[in-house]
């Protein structure tokens, strides 16, 4: 297996190597030196994002940590899976000393946000995350905020910026655009890249769902390591994060989450209208951010291109080197810079 | 020295028409000779059996190796044949084979797709069967039990198996089986240093048109998402009671199998209720008849002269 994630993440770097152009190359240039900041800043620190504040939302209970001043430009960072908050447990700090006001949710499955409707579909959609981030704001009486986020919550990010531009004072993503595209997701990736998904298609299964029940610290960590191959996390911060997945409604939606994009189960009603509106891959119109870790086992990093005519305002794309999938943990004064950036401006 | 397999074919190949199929295989050895039946696995070919069958060629038996279904230039017979890969059908083409060459009893040997084959051919039909060789111990599914997790660590290796569930892993492999076939040996065989030249010779049995009827269909069935075909119905009712292997038997895994660990047999032991020995090949993995075939070749001779 491990031979396996080598191989892959040599394809991976090769692919992320290939194809640049020279203005790609300046940037990725910009992020080498970016990168190089002193070690003991890549060893996140083990501070808990404590206390939490809990906000009603018509659907949802969040708990989500807040730092910063009250009166501060807003930045929603939205964690991913299998993750949690402290994957931000640096960047929120280090957004704070500079001025801004920093709101970390736990996104719903996940820690002590809880549905409020034992009825309420348990679903992991697309739409449903990014309805989430604006009913959040909602609540809090936020007007226009930063969206940042990795996974499924830079998913969510990037829902909520397409469909709600008004809202939205900019984007960061890693791995740039993360609308799925259910149309076409039937059409096969190359094996290398269908191998590093082996849990999206172990949860279309009930074996998958029992599994996931039954072993979700082993698949989160062994997740964590294949995605983050040059990540030293130690035990008590991956303990820190495992913690909110045992959310009651974690394994539910999460299966619901990775069946959905397969169009392997069926949206919630409620969200209907938006999934519609995503089905047609909107664009971002606001400015944007979009960060790639170069050792990223999952998802390959890139220079962009692929993405750009989805970014039809000012765009920077930056490849972080030595970051893997988690890299708002891994390099987080990188993933700071990129949302300062965007509040400046 | 015999661990680099050799890169001749099996050849020339004989057809037989066999129940459902015609059954492409290769013969060698004395017609007269013991017989031993050596069945390959996904996603190999018979040239699993490369050095194996002369090694017992040479020591008298008669061997035959076929291209199970979907696989080479085995076919079915009928174009409205249902692409089935369910277990009872692995076992079924056994018999079919045995009673289109005439062959009364044989030693059944194999591992993975054919070590099921074998052992179902062995479990269910005792009478023909002189002994069995089957790497990774007792294979017939427990579909019954298909939905119960494995530790996490255990389920990584069978990603294929889950991508085989949709229709995204059926498209995948139509297009990419050479690919997907390359990592499976490469990380079921960590330890094998095998060259392209001995890939693509198996890879090419991949092509059969039938092949990713056959694999889809048996990935989804041991699941119980996938239905059986009615005409293996009273097979599969007699497999879903795991009957145990009567006649005697030699199991082996390799030390290196990067698929299935390497275990003391200890818990199929109940399966065997006949003469059982375990052993455990050092560095060998899934592949094993290929990797190792003087240990794979040396067990089918113990279960003869026995």
């Amino acid at each position: 297996m491990r031979d396996a994630v080598d191989k892959r993440r040599r394809l991976l770097l090769g692919a992320a190597l290939s194809g640049m152009t020279a203005i790609d190359a300046g940037l990725h240039a910009r992020a080498y030196a970016q990168a190089k900041v002193p070690a003991a800043a890549r060893a996140s620190s083990l501070r808990r994002l404590e206390p939490l504040r809990h906000v009603e939302t018509e659907i949802l209970n969040i708990a989500c940590f807040e730092e910063g001043p009250a009166t501060g430009p807003a930045v929603i960072l939205l964690h991913g899976f299998p993750y949690d908050i402290h994957t931000y447990a640096d960047v929120a700090a280090i957004l704070a000393v500079k001025g801004c006001r920093a709101i970390v949710p736990y996104l719903r499955g996940y820690g002590e946000t809880r549905f409020r409707d034992m009825a309420t579909p348990r679903s992991g959609e697309q739409a449903a995350l990014g309805a989430d981030v604006i009913a959040l704001m909602d609540a809090l009486h936020i007007g226009r905020a930063v969206f940042a986020g990795h996974n499924w919550g830079g998913r969510a990010a990037t829902v909520a910026a397409a469909l709600w531009p008004d809202r939205c004072a900019g984007l960061v993503t890693v791995n740039s655009y993360l609308i799925q595209d259910l149309s076409r997701a039937m059409m096969p990736g190359p094996p290398e890249n269908e191998e590093a998904m082996w849990y999206e298609y172990y949860f279309q299964l009930e074996r998958g769902r029992a599994g996931l029940a039954a072993n979700r610290r082993k698949i989160a960590r062994m997740l964590w390591e294949e995605w983050s191959p040059d990540w030293d996390f130690d035990d008590a911060t991956f303990d820190r994060s495992a913690a909110a997945l045992d959310n009651p409604d974690f394994v539910d939606v999460a299966i619901h989450s990775y069946r959905h994009r397969f169009g392997n189960a069926d949206g919630d009603p409620r969200y209907a209208e938006l999934a519609k509106r995503l089905a047609a891959m909107p664009p971002i119109t606001v400015p944007a951010a979009t960060l790639d870790g170069d050792s990223d086992g999952v998802v390959a990093a890139g220079d962009g291109s692929a993405s750009a005519a989805k970014f039809t305002a000012r765009r920077i794309h930056r490849v972080v080197k030595g970051a893997g999938h988690n890299v708002p943990q891994e390099a987080p004064e990188a993933f700071a810079a990129a949302v300062t950036e965007l509040v400046k401006v | 020295m015999a661990r680099a397999s050799s890169t001749q074919r099996l050849e020339p190949l004989r057809h037989v028409d066999a129940g459902a199929l015609n059954v492409a295989y290769y013969e060698t050895g004395p017609a007269n000779g013991p017989v031993a039946v050596l069945l390959h696995g996904f996603p190999y070919d018979i040239h699993s059996y490369v050095d194996v069958a002369p090694m017992l060629a040479s020591q008298g038996c008669r061997v035959i190796v076929p291209y199970l279904r979907g696989y080479g230039p085995t076919r079915f017979r009928d174009a409205a044949t249902r692409r089935s890969g369910e277990q009872a059908a692995m076992g079924a083409d056994l018999m079919a084979l045995m009673d289109a060459l005439q062959i009364q009893r044989a030693v059944f040997a194999g591992y993975d797709w054919g070590g099921r084959a074998a052992c179902i051919g062995a479990a269910l039909w005792p009478e023909r069967c002189i002994g069995l060789i089957s790497a990774n111990s007792y294979l017939i599914q427990d579909i019954a039990r298909a939905m119960r997790p494995a530790p996490a660590i255990h389920e990584v290796p069978l990603w294929y198996q889950y991508y085989f569930q949709i229709e995204r892993g059926r498209s995948g492999l139509a297009a990419n089986r050479r690919d997907i076939a390359k990592i499976l040996w490469q990380q079921w065989s960590p330890n094998w240093a095998f060259d392209d030249a001995c890939f693509e010779r198996t890879a090419l049995a991949h092509d059969n048109p039938d092949y990713v009827d056959v694999v889809i269909h048996s990935y989804r069935h041991r699941f119980g998402l996938a239905e059986g075909d009615p005409q293996y119905a009273d097979i599969q009712r007699k497999l879903a009671a795991l009957p145990p292997v009567t006649v005697p038997a030699i199991t082996l895994d390799g030390a290196g199998d990067g698929v299935v660990p390497a275990t003391d047999g200890k818990a199929s032991a109940a399966k065997f209720t006949g003469r059982r020995t375990h052993h455990v090949i050092p560095r060998a993995g899934h592949n094993l008849p290929q990797e190792e075939p003087e240990a794979f070749a040396a067990a089918v001779m113990e279960l003869i002269k026995a």
